[in-house]
């Protein structure tokens, strides 16, 4: 179910009915209510793979309780690799298992071995990539002695599969959320006005920001060959916003619901485009999977301690997995390997945590500084966007190479305004100029209208969520999947 | 929570009702259109506000209404004449034009069926869907006859402003209605009729080039739904007439079956007894001067062809009392 379609504002209402008037004093019920809610949500999709979520839950939770009771530490890590090899192979099997079938073949053919194999039509389940890094959070937690195991079957199924951020994150911690399902929930009003809040403004992100600069992204990058370098670059200008309005626009919806429903989600997003540096961006870019690999992946290995060549083989290592993590492609892995290279200057020079606080926290305006700084870490961005997005390493290169190579003529500018004038570019761009004033003004909190107009008359700060409302629905046409529904 | 439900149902209701004024608003400015939808608006205009009450409807796709002009049937059988042809559409969806018409007009006397090769098939798209976009919420015809097509989801004909969501050319041209006054195609649709003074097109030579072939298909349902108008009509007392237009002889032989088609109109004719006026192998059909492309007859063409099949008309032994006096 896509939280921008009719059948989910048919289904939230209804939970919403559910949860707080037939079910609000029994703990236990809201619970098994979420669960059911969750399931149906996700069989919206396709049925099939509910098996997967409740074979994962119940290794986990098994694992869980097993770990609880041992102390032999070999038997403990047995448990653990249990866990995480139940996860990882589906995880491998389903989004990898093409992926290295063709590069062994390919490698074999390489040094003149011919192998004959025929890859697997494999549909991968939605979200597979988020709740397996959910549930093996518990069991890394849980082997760590970080986190007692729970007993309670239904609240840790409900932890698994909570439907707002079941398929697209954020990848919560058992920690954070887990204890969320064994404490009675009160009705908040303030937490759930906001949350109506964030999620009038995720969709407006999804709906008006990333489908329409979807539509002139994928014209750009489908049609490579044909266009110069310069509408090349704004092709990846448009991409950046889109993944940027997709993702956090989905985050933000899953974030306000799940406050509908008295739980508070981790903060996924927070203004990564007005990054100072690159890795003032990765602190604020998917802070879910970024916190997750580098409490998981990074301090594992060693984190920033030890000698340089320790340091620069863990930040590659991050990254890299990072990147392949998106996607069974080699770009994705050139994507990461590209951050590597750019966090490295910064953490070699101990520069990585310069920029904590946000860009221009006591100003209106960014010096001329900051504003430069933030332009360059948007350029490096874009130029690592061009492998995320591209279909494969030859069209990525193909793409820079035109935009260096053939950027700036007459033709090029008046492709670019044709372009534009035909594809209502101009009419995008204006509104991603409202977008950007928004998530400017809005830069200090969890989200970018999170305070616009509270101090307003309601009369006001209504209209300006009807005009919102409105705006959602002129643009509502160009319908695409969220984006990270893939990784 | 009771403070949460009562604001957010009474933001809800807000903006539910500017939802239905705005529905209200779109749907009339944009039937005011004069240029979108291929001037369906103004034949669709004149069924819902009731004043066509016909003696004479013609019935059909574009090869109807380009090509058999009301005003010369009125000038000779004295009697008022409109034409209800649909572009881009078979027999399924010129019936819920016939039903809305009934709705909001009297019944006519003589309906006149223009056959083409297509009339019994049916598309899978709604073609031209936006000519329905101001009439059809709650209307349960409209709801009937085009929801088996690709066009429409079901809260689009039952929740107001649902089917203007993300309609961007829908909904400016609406807007753009309430500020200027549609001049473009002024008079395209006069009684229905469209008179094309296009100049000879492409589409045959990119016919040939392409070497395509057609097959025209049957939908059952069409077919059956076309033998209960015969017998709706007959217990009405409308008198059907059938006519095939003529069409450019280099384009005949692109659909394969051609003659077995015109054969079944021939064969429905002689069941039910109705005259049937077949213009398929006419003399004009050999005369380019009178085609705009090989399926429709220009400006030149129609009103040659309407004066010959209104003699026709008068000369038919059934239909002595077509002309009044």
């Amino acid at each position: 179910m896509l939280f921008n379609s009719i059948d989910f504002a048919i289904f939230l209402p209804l939970v919403f009915f559910l949860y707080w008037f037939v079910f609000q004093k029994n703990l236990r019920w809201q619970n098994f209510l979420i669960v059911c809610a969750s399931y149906i949500f996700y069989g919206w999709w396709d049925w099939r793979f509910l098996s997967l979520i409740v074979f994962s839950t119940l290794v986990d939770f098994v694992v869980g309780l097993l770990l609880k009771n041992q102390n032999n530490n070999t038997k403990r890590k047995l448990l653990l690799l249990t866990s995480i090899c139940v996860n990882l192979g589906f995880l491998g099997f389903f989004k990898y298992y093409n992926f290295f079938l063709d590069n062994f073949v390919s490698a074999f053919s390489f040094l003149g071995v011919s192998i004959r194999a025929e890859g697997l039509k494999i549909i991968l389940p939605v979200g597979i990539s988020f709740y397996t890094f959910q549930t093996l959070s518990y069991s890394i937690d849980v082997y760590r002695r970080k986190f007692e195991p729970t007993n309670n079957f239904i609240s840790f199924t409900a932890f698994v599969s909570f439907f707002p951020q079941l398929v697209a994150g954020p990848i919560e911690r058992a920690t954070n959320l887990l204890p969320q399902f064994y404490t009675p929930r009160a009705f908040d009003y303030t937490k759930a006005v906001d949350g109506m809040r964030q999620i009038l403004w995720g969709l407006f992100k999804k709906i008006v920001i990333a489908d329409n600069c979807a539509r002139l992204a994928n014209i750009i990058f489908n049609n490579t060959d044909e266009y110069a370098g310069i509408v090349l670059i704004l092709g990846a200008v448009f991409f950046a916003f889109q993944i940027y309005g997709d993702f956090s626009g989905y985050s933000d919806i899953a974030i306000g619901t799940a406050r509908l429903f008295g739980f508070e989600l981790m903060q996924n997003f927070a203004f990564p485009y007005f990054s100072r540096d690159i890795a003032e961006f990765w602190r604020r870019w998917h802070i879910s999977l970024s916190t997750w690999f580098r409490d998981y992946v990074y301090i594992p290995l060693g984190g920033s301690k030890g000698n340089k060549f320790t340091i620069i083989r863990n930040t590659f290592v991050i990254f890299i997995v990072s990147g392949f993590w998106h996607g069974a492609n080699w770009t994705f892995v050139v994507w990461g390997f590209l951050n590597a290279l750019y966090f490295m200057p910064l953490l070699l020079t101990k520069r990585n945590r310069k920029y904590i606080e946000v860009v221009a926290c006591e100003s209106k305006l960014p010096t001329l500084c900051e504003f430069l700084n933030i332009l360059l870490t948007f350029a490096l961005t874009l130029f690592a966007w061009i492998f995320f997005r591209a279909e494969n390493l030859n069209h990525a290169f193909l793409y820079i190479e035109k935009i260096i190579f053939q950027s700036l003529s007459r033709e090029a500018l008046v492709d670019t305004y044709n372009l534009l004038y035909w594809e209502s570019g101009f009419a995008l761009i204006a509104l991603l100029l409202f977008f950007l004033f928004f998530e400017w003004n809005g830069r200090r909190n969890k989200f970018a209208i999170a305070i616009t107009g509270i101090k307003w008359k309601r009369f006001f700060r209504w209209a300006f969520y009807a005009t919102i409302i409105l705006i959602i629905f002129y643009y509502a046409g160009e319908q695409q999947e969220f984006i990270y529904f893939q990784f | 929570m009771k403070k949460f439900l009562v604001k957010i149902s009474f933001f809800t209701l807000l903006i539910v009702s500017l939802l239905i004024i705005l529905d209200k608003v779109f749907s009339v400015y944009l039937s005011k259109s004069k240029y979108h939808s291929s001037g369906e608006f103004n034949v669709w205009n004149d069924i819902y506000a009731g004043n066509i009450n016909a003696e004479i409807l013609i019935y059909g796709s574009s090869r109807a209404f380009n090509q058999i002009k009301p005003q010369i049937l009125e000038e000779n059988l004295n009697r008022s004449c409109y034409n209800l042809g649909i572009e881009g559409h078979n027999f399924w969806v010129q019936y819920l034009r016939h039903l809305e018409y009934l709705k909001k007009n009297k019944p006519p006397k003589y309906i006149i069926v223009s056959f083409d090769l297509w009339a019994m098939d049916k598309r899978y798209d709604l073609y031209n869907y936006t000519q329905f976009i101001p009439y059809m919420l709650f209307n349960k015809n409209i709801y009937k006859y085009t929801s088996s097509y690709e066009g429409f989801k079901l809260p689009d004909y039952f929740i107001p402003f649902y089917r203007y969501i993300g309609k961007r050319g829908v909904i400016n041209e609406a807007i753009r209605n309430i500020f200027i006054e549609d001049k473009r195609m002024n008079n395209y649709r006069i009684k229905g009729y469209n008179s094309s003074d296009k100049e000879w097109n492409d589409d045959l030579d990119n016919a040939k080039d392409s070497m395509r072939y057609y097959v025209s298909g049957t939908d059952t349902a069409t077919l059956q739904l076309f033998q209960n108008f015969i017998k709706e009509c007959k217990e009405k007392d409308i008198t059907l007439i059938f006519v095939y237009v003529p069409e450019y002889i280099e384009g005949q032989k692109f659909t394969i079956n051609r003659q077995d088609v015109i054969a079944r109109y021939i064969n429905f004719s002689e069941i039910y007894n109705i005259p049937f006026f077949d213009y398929s192998g006419d003399d004009m059909c050999l005369n380019k001067d009178y085609f705009y492309n090989a399926s429709h007859l220009n400006k030149t063409g129609s009103e040659i062809f309407t004066q010959k099949f209104v003699n026709d008309l008068m000369a038919h032994p059934a239909l002595k009392d077509l002309k009044k006096n």
